[in-house]
């Protein structure tokens, strides 16, 4: 059963305003709330205990896959091992996430390690929210791991988004993109208060015409701070693309390292970064719109972190 | 109805080693009305204050003194936004790219509604054909030309009673700017909509009503293209002679 938090967690992390339809699985404070498996695919949980397989059948398309997390026990801190593997040729969604709901002094936190499996051809759009709420003053703690591992002609677009709430966060994510095969990653990221983020980022193009575009926004108010580091190494004639941009609201600190390391002749690679308060130009333009000065600001980080 | 009154402007001590030097006058004690319904165009040599008078006009910069005086109201102290909810607008030459805001957010503000109908009409009443317009970013992937036609919808969209352009024509190609001209003289005509044009090209100043010349931060001529004629040729003289030798002269200044 789904109390008011839980929810409210749901609504906010995956967007589920109940139980979803399909195939999903629901952790709540380390435990199982719910569980469905679909025709083609399968949840089990894993041999040691500590996670679950996602098995995608090979030609399943336009299904979808909820596995979201509920985080509302003081002092709990969860770590869970999820693997999946998405069978040849299909293309899914999955619908991944954790809410921190903090009433208390202790702190709370979820380390999730997720495992891709990506067979050839197969096609996956991964969206994962990031969110903590409740008046308790304990910190609240998410630490994500994704390792993707792209067979030939696979697609995967990874959309990662946080924004605000979550007091320290360590992001991991890494990458081996397989001949002909596209990783899009888009991580958006807003920290407040006296948060802290930090996201590494270990992308191989290890395939002959593999493709990545790693694409950062960052906004960092009051006096929080977020680190974002991105090494993207090319083994093979490849196309990799990174474009970072920070926006410095307050007395937020940043720093942006991308690389780009070519280890084949025929790689080509290019990046873009950029840190800095809101632009002049763009406040001005709205504000000559018709906005407020406050209004203004709003409007650009609401596009810019869309 | 859109007076301004003795206006002076004088870069701030603040901006010294900036673009230009501290404490230089950019407008001098300049005055002059604009009536209602007309079509004006502003012109005159690079850096003779044409842009900063536009400026001061929208309150992007701050009067050093003098008044300007809208529909009666004084509207001198008034923040940027304020000037625009009373009905000014402000077209920039050089327009701000985003990251991530779409033509459809610009112009849901400059609407107020998320209305697509509305949205629509004022595409179309702009001449942008394509409804894939819509949903781009408003960013550097843009073309020159595309992102001035944006910049267009965006003034034209908030049915301004005074909308000033800033060389609207930067990036366009010949062929797009008749159709602007006529745009603007579409929107001046039916929405009575007082139209301040600053621009070196020909068209829009045979399209004004009234030619302002601006030169060293004064007003050297108002009044119809024929009286201005002179001095714009007059003005058209090379001043650099004794440094530029010809067109072969890769130094030329001008």
């Amino acid at each position: 059963m789904l109390n008011a938090i839980d929810k409210q967690v749901l609504k906010e992390v995956a967007d589920l305003e109940g139980i979803p339809k399909g195939a999903y699985n629901i952790r709540k404070n380390g435990k199982l709330l719910g569980r469905e498996v679909s025709a083609s695919i399968n949840i089990e949980t894993n041999e040691k205990g500590d996670g679950i397989i996602i098995d995608i059948k090979p030609g399943t398309v336009n299904e979808s896959v909820h596995i979201p997390v509920i985080l509302s026990r003081a002092g709990l801190h969860d770590t869970v091992y999820n693997t999946f593997i998405v069978g040849e040729g299909s293309d899914v969604t999955i619908i991944a996430g954790c809410g921190i709901h903090c009433g208390g002094k202790e702190s709370e936190g979820h380390s999730g390690i997720h495992e891709f499996q990506i067979r050839a051809g197969a096609k996956v759009r991964y969206v994962e929210k990031h969110i903590a709420i409740g008046d308790g003053t304990g910190r609240r703690i998410l630490n994500p791991t994704t390792k993707v591992f792209m067979a030939e002609n696979s697609q995967v677009e990874m959309e990662l988004t946080q924004l605000g709430g979550v007091d320290e966060a360590r992001r991991y994510n890494e990458a081996v993109i397989g001949p002909g095969a596209v990783l899009i990653v888009t991580e958006r990221v807003m920290t407040e208060k006296d948060q802290r983020a930090e996201s590494k980022n270990e992308i191989e193009l290890a395939g002959t015409d593999s493709k990545a575009n790693i694409v950062s926004r960052s906004v960092i108010k009051d006096d929080s701070s977020q680190d974002f580091y991105v090494n993207l190494t090319a083994k093979a004639k490849c196309y990799g693309h990174i474009e970072c941009d920070a926006i410095i609201m307050g007395n937020g600190i940043n720093q942006t390292v991308p690389a780009l390391r070519a280890l084949h002749p025929d790689a080509e690679m290019t990046h873009e970064a950029s840190i800095g308060k809101i632009a002049n130009d763009q406040l001005m333009k709205l504000m000559t719109l018709g906005l407020d000065y406050d209004a203004a600001v709003n409007r650009i980080i609401q596009g810019f972190l869309r | 109805m859109l007076e301004l009154k003795n206006i002076l402007f004088r870069t701030p001590e603040s901006d010294a080693g900036a673009q230009s030097p501290a404490g230089r006058t950019i407008i001098h004690d300049l005055s002059f009305t604009f009536e209602s319904g007309g079509f004006y165009a502003i012109t005159g040599p690079n850096g003779s204050g044409k842009t900063t008078l536009a400026k001061l006009i929208m309150g992007i910069n701050e009067l050093t003194s003098g008044k300007i005086i809208f529909n009666g109201s004084d509207i001198s102290n008034l923040p940027i936004h304020e000037r625009s909810m009373a009905g000014i607008v402000y077209g920039f030459q050089h327009p701000a790219r985003f990251k991530g805001t779409t033509f459809r957010d610009l112009l849901s503000v400059a609407t107020g509604s998320d209305d697509e109908e509305k949205l629509v009409e004022i595409i179309s009443r702009v001449g942008i054909c394509s409804l894939d317009f819509l949903d781009k970013p408003v960013d550097s992937k843009l073309s020159g030309g595309e992102i001035k036609k944006i910049e267009l919808a965006t003034v034209i969209a908030r049915n301004p009673k005074v909308a000033i352009y800033d060389e609207p024509d930067t990036g366009i190609d010949l062929w797009t700017i008749g159709p602007m001209v006529e745009l603007l003289r579409r929107e001046q005509k039916e929405n009575k909509t007082t139209t301040i044009v600053v621009s070196h090209n020909k068209s829009f100043l045979e399209a004004a009503d009234t030619l302002l010349l601006i030169r060293d931060g004064k007003i050297a001529y108002s009044g119809n293209l024929a009286g201005a004629v002179p001095i714009l040729e007059d003005l058209s003289v090379c001043t650099f002679n004794e440094l530029c030798q010809g067109e072969a002269n890769a130094q030329c200044y001008r």
